[in-house]
């Protein structure tokens, strides 16, 4: 079994290579410093060089030789991971680093010593993996992301910061692959400039839009190279600086020129002072060694404070070593105080550059500075993130922990996702603690995402078998763990199915779910070759569906399994792991299908009358279809079923215009209690009707998963309930004679309403050079996509082509696209939005007609979309 | 024809002369097995006295699939037995009103019914108020529309009858829902049951500091397989019926309005020790608890 979440546990010291390790005892203690805590994730698109960025952090302590890094993909454990060269499962590691007294100074929160814990989380690039992005940071606070300065902003590098910032997680960024940019682009040092503050622009433009205004409770998140926010290098050479090595590299050379006993905070005033003079419209004067803020200078133009004093000795290096101008070279590493090993001495070229590189600007050093200085502790991040992540009032007995960070409070644990065990079948469930302490045979409170408080649904009371740390290959047991840490706990798995909450405080709410930016819209049946394998199956299918957060493995009514993941990649990889890791056998494979929605263009054009089974009861009721956008606003949670009445009442008068008295008698959201459907009762003064209101619920939950079409979910369809008659005796309106009533009710409004079917639309973003852009357009119109942008990234030559394209169309497309562009083309798709197919599905000859047909076969239900009197019924 | 013939409340011999002769003459006979049970004997006894073969006529039949029942009925004799008064406690309205838009005729053979029945534990006829229903409660289901409409009976001096709520052939929603025809076993609701959610009520209503209306002590009547040769009828406080055993279904339970001195003679014969103690005199004719 391969192991996907390795904790690495190392002591990083500012001498390279000389670390040592600590006993569980030693970490232990560490871990009650929860000032010095930095949990975070390293986020990015795919291929900008995340994973090597994280080596080079790692390789700090030794564990790759220090010349390997770069090379090595630490992280990636999995062989397919290092085949693919792409990251699948997210990886945690975590670091020990100590701040020299002068750099404390810097930290604006409190501090407890100079010895910090960071535990860092390696997240997969490719989108179709981005609920392990969502999964890695729950548990975390701040986010390193990682952006490509010669590709720029991609599309998931939105993705995963708009995630990031709705979560409240702090952003710092590296601006990673320079050595891309000097040697193969060439760029001239101001264009380097100008690339880099577009960049910039870019991602602060991401922060305002998503973030709350003036950044909430976080304050100022927006990133600035002057506060020293961001980080340059190259994951790959090893190397990474931030303004802050520079102002004090000046600093300590004027210090040198005489006041040499500084104390830490002047000093540290002094460099922050100086870093605001390295960013912007600052020029530098080196006849007067003097800063102006305009570039006419008395002898000329003057070049740009981070050109001339950062840039260009960079600049400089490169050129020396690379043309292998040695003398210049020589006194350059001397005039720096650089030290080679007689090894490095030996080198030339590329390897030289990079070892000088690492000596100069090592990039551990000025990242792990970075992370421990800007990145906020537990106890500043979950002050303001627990109203966030905590659905019970903000001023409970759990609140007041989370808030606190209370290590003595009752214990409130999220457990993000599970990791495999090297004991097939059995999982650790992995999450952080944020309020409490968790510790070994601890009785527990095990609440799944369906727990409600007061109900006994999803809820389990169990001992905690144990509790460990997850080091290298190995985990080690550890007695306890207090809130900000991140641990696995043993014999929790067969309670939980991906996520949940663990707590000791018998009045808990649960922690918030996580919201995924992807959703399940693939599919493939599988089954076993060999039918006695069954079984095997069925259980491999429940191991899968726990080992990765986003998967659904579901059984059809016709028996079918179905296992459906984010796109065609996901899906590969599950199938791969059932196949190879979870069941064990061989598997039969259906073609990948896409799911459709289910709903209404139109009122309803006459009020539908179902009467019960025994004619007792009726119901009467409408649909008609949402206003735009509000369905999206359900699924990304600023409309939810949790919601307080009154609040979201006001926000569906304000946004939506909906009629007041309606907005709060929303009964319902549906399908699963969550959905985008509506159930709203707009019912004058029935009798009784609070009574059969669960009936009602149910039948909607029911109709909402499998709508009259072709049972697939419906969307964006509200349903009014206008009038109710029934039997005056509870015992003739039970759920019995309620439940299917409703149901049929609802199917009569869906088909009265002029159904439509809706299909998902991947956005796809291709990067290319110029001269193929011509064969993606041909590519994407034989397969219904429009391009709606197309753009030249400036200062390369790469162009960006977005289009939507539908993701029934998208099988096989990476491939149609590659060999239709010799090979130069990449895109990237990531699901954007449900699109209302045109055609009328009642319409024999319309293609939603078709697909209707196709998916009842395929279910196994009654050919043809059921007539209209099978639920309709005469006054 | 169709002919609804009542088969009363004890065994099968409590059929009318009437009955067993239009039993005897149809072609096709149902019995409705789902809104009640005769106590003693099941299809089997019934077949054996009347000599002929009963069809079972479930919820799914009569609700669903009600023309099955009238085919043929308007060239031939359908019968169609259920147990009590045919417009008793169940009303068969939906059914009658189908043969009629089909054109087919309908005779009603009528019979002793849990309505006119209870009469014999002492209590008037004429003092009963709105009969209703106490249903099983589920884990999320707790109506108490009943409670209510006791209530409004009491407060207008008048006695409750409450029907209980029997399940036969249900199936679970999750079974319901998909479509499965699996179903639960049969439950009925015994006067203890039905006792201890009122119970729960009237303390439910004094926790949220409401006037619940009634209380633990009022004089309650339980009865079990009336009609039957083993009926039970049990007079006690509420309270005390919470914790009674009746034995075998089925049950009913009266909650008791105002009194006439002679309804508590006769109440007095069924009265467990104590039941009585709490009776207020109002005037010289009229007692309540």
């Amino acid at each position: 079994m391969k192991p996907r979440f390795l904790v690495y546990f190392w002591y990083l010291r500012h001498t390279e290579g000389d670390y040592v390790n600590f006993t569980v005892d030693q970490i232990r203690a560490i871990m009650d410093k929860k000032a010095n805590i930095r949990n975070m994730s390293v986020i990015a698109h795919v291929d900008h060089g995340k994973s090597t960025l994280t080596d080079s952090l790692v390789s700090k302590a030794g564990i790759i030789a220090g010349a390997r890094a770069g090379e090595t993909r630490f992280t990636d454990t999995r062989k397919d991971e290092q085949e693919r060269c792409i990251t699948i499962k997210s990886t945690a590691i975590s670091l020990f680093y100590e701040l020299s007294e002068n750099d404390m100074a810097f930290i604006k929160q409190g501090i407890n010593g100079s010895g910090f814990l960071i535990n860092l989380i390696d997240s997969p690039g490719h989108v179709d993996f981005s609920s392990e992005v969502t999964a890695a940071l729950r548990v975390t606070d701040g986010a390193l992301v990682v952006v490509d300065c010669v590709s720029g902003v991609c599309v998931q590098t939105e993705t995963v910061l708009r995630q990031a910032i709705a979560e409240r997680i702090k952003p710092v960024l590296m601006m990673n692959k320079m050595d891309r940019a000097l040697l193969e682009l060439q760029l001239e040092p101001e264009r380097l400039y100008q690339t880099f503050q577009r960049i910039i622009e870019s991602v602060n433009v991401i922060i305002s839009t998503y973030g709350e205004e003036d950044g909430g409770p976080m304050g100022n998140i927006f990133i600035d190279p002057v506060i020293g926010t961001v980080g340059f290098g190259s994951g790959l050479h090893g190397w990474a600086f931030t303004l802050k090595q520079f102002a004090e590299m000046f600093i300590s050379r004027y210090a040198a020129k005489g006041n040499t006993t500084m104390t830490s905070e002047e000093r540290c005033k002094k460099v922050e002072d100086m870093m605001k003079k390295l960013w912007g419209d600052r020029f530098f004067d080196p006849e007067t060694n003097k800063f102006h803020k305009t570039a006419n200078g008395p002898k000329g133009k003057l070049s740009r404070t981070f050109v001339h004093l950062i840039l260009e000795p960079i600049y400089k290096m490169f050129d020396a070593i690379m043309h292998f101008k040695k003398e210049e070279a020589a006194s350059m590493l001397e005039k720096l105080d650089i030290k080679l090993d007689s090894e490095d001495k030996e080198k030339e070229g590329k390897p030289l550059l990079k070892a000088v590189m690492r000596r100069w600007l090592p990039a551990g050093e000025a990242l792990l500075q970075m992370i421990t200085i800007h990145l906020p502790s537990p106890v500043t991040a979950q002050k303001y993130r627990c109203e966030l992540l905590y659905e019970g009032p903000g001023d409970d007995e759990a609140a007041m922990g989370i808030k606190n960070c209370d290590s003595s409070a009752p214990l409130m644990m999220y457990i993000s996702k599970m990791v495999p065990t090297t004991d097939k079948g059995r999982f650790y469930a992995f999450g952080r603690v944020f309020s409490g302490t968790v510790s070994t045979g601890l009785k527990v409170r095990i609440m799944g995402p369906n727990f409600t408080p007061g109900k006994k649904e999803d809820l389990y009371t169990k001992q905690i078998q144990r509790t460990i740390l997850m080091m290298g290959r190995y985990v080690e047991p550890i007695e306890d763990v207090p809130c900000g840490n991140i641990v696995g706990l043993v014999g929790v798995d067969q309670f939980l199915v991906k996520t949940g909450t663990i707590t000791t405080y018998e009045q808990a709410h649960n922690m918030r779910v996580m919201k995924f930016s992807v959703s399940p819209v693939v599919r493939v049946a599988v089954e076993a070759k060999n039918p006695s394998d069954l079984p095997k199956l069925v259980e491999g299918l429940k191991r899968l569906a726990k080992s990765d957060p986003m998967v659904q493995c579901i059984i059809e009514e016709s028996g079918e399994h179905i296992v459906a993941g984010a796109g065609e990649l996901h899906l590969e990889i599950c199938l791969k792991d059932l196949e190879e890791d979870h069941a064990c056998i061989p598997l039969k494979k259906s073609d990948p299908v896409v799911s459709y929605r289910e709903t209404v263009s139109e009122e309803s054009n006459q009020m539908c009358l179902s009467k019960s089974p025994n004619k007792h009861n009726r119901l009467f009721m409408k649909a008609r279809p949402f206003p735009e956008g509000l369905a999206e606003d359900i699924e990304k949670g600023d409309v939810t079923a949790r919601q307080e009445l009154k609040l979201r009442a006001r926000y569906l008068v304000d946004k939506y215009e909906w009629d007041a008295t309606d907005a709060r008698k929303i009964w319902c959201f549906g399908p699963d209690g969550t959905g985008p459907n509506l159930l709203v009762d707009v019912t004058k003064g029935v009798q009784y009707l609070n009574e059969i209101k669960d009936s009602v619920v149910a039948g909607f939950q029911w109709a909402s998963k499998e709508g009259v079409l072709c049972e697939e979910n419906m969307r964006a369809i509200r349903y009014d309930v206008h009038d109710v008659s029934l039997h005056t005796d509870a015992i003739h309106r039970g759920g019995g004679q309620i439940i299917p009533t409703a149901r049929r009710a609802l199917y009569a409004c869906q088909l009265t309403a002029e159904p439509r079917l809706m299909e998902p639309v991947y956005l796809v973003e291709v990067q290319c050079p110029e001269s193929v852009v011509g064969g993606i357009y041909g590519v994407l119109n034989r397969r219904r996509g429009h391009v709606f942008e197309e753009c030249h990234v400036m200062g390369t030559p790469i162009f960006v082509v977005k289009a939507y394209l539908p993701v029934n169309e998208s099988f096989g497309f990476t491939a149609d696209l590659r060999s239709n562009t010799g090979g130069q083309a990449f895109p990237q798709c990531v699901f954007d939005h449900w699109q209302v197919m045109p055609g009328d599905p009642k319409d024999g000859s319309s293609k939603p007609f078709t697909i209707v047909t196709d998916i009842r076969k395929r279910k196994g239900i009654k050919e043809g979309i059921p007539a209209l009197d099978h639920f309709l019924d005469k006054m | 024809m169709l002919y609804l013939v009542g088969l009363g409340l004890g065994d099968v011999k409590d059929i009318t002369v009437k009955g067993l002769e239009v039993v005897k003459s149809c072609s096709r006979v149902y019995l409705e097995a789902y809104t009640s049970i005769l106590t003693t004997g099941g299809k089997e006894a019934l077949e054996e006295y009347y000599g002929r073969e009963l069809i079972i006529a479930d919820r799914d039949l009569v609700e669903l699939k009600a023309d099955e029942i009238l085919k043929e009925a308007d060239t031939s004799d359908v019968a169609f037995l259920v147990v009590g008064d045919p417009f008793g406690a169940t009303t068969h309205s939906d059914l009658v009103m189908r043969a009629v838009h089909a054109g087919i005729s309908y005779r009603v053979v009528h019979n002793a019914s849990i309505m006119n029945a209870v009469g014999c534990c002492g209590l008037q006829l004429y003092s009963f108020g709105e009969t209703v229903s106490i249903v099983f409660w589920a884990d999320d289901w707790r109506p108490e529309s009943f409670y209510d409409k006791i209530k409004k009976n009491h407060s207008m001096g008048l006695h409750s009858l409450c029907l209980l709520d029997i399940k036969v052939k249900e199936q679970s929603i999750e079974n319901l829902m998909r479509g499965k025809q699996v179903y639960e076993p049969p439950r009925f609701m015994s006067v203890s049951q039905a006792a201890q959610q009122l119970l729960d009520i009237i303390q439910k209503r004094r926790e949220e500091g409401e006037e619940p209306g009634l209380s633990e002590d009022m004089v309650c009547v339980g009865m079990a397989r009336v009609g039957a040769e083993d009926q039970m009828i049990r007079t006690a406080t509420l309270r005390q019926l919470g914790s009674c055993d009746l034995g075998p279904p089925l049950h009913s339970l009266i909650v008791t309005g105002r009194l006439h001195p002679l309804e508590v003679d006769m109440l007095r014969l069924s009265a467990a020790p104590e039941a009585l103690a709490h009776l207020e005199v109002m005037d010289s004719s009229t007692y309540t608890s």
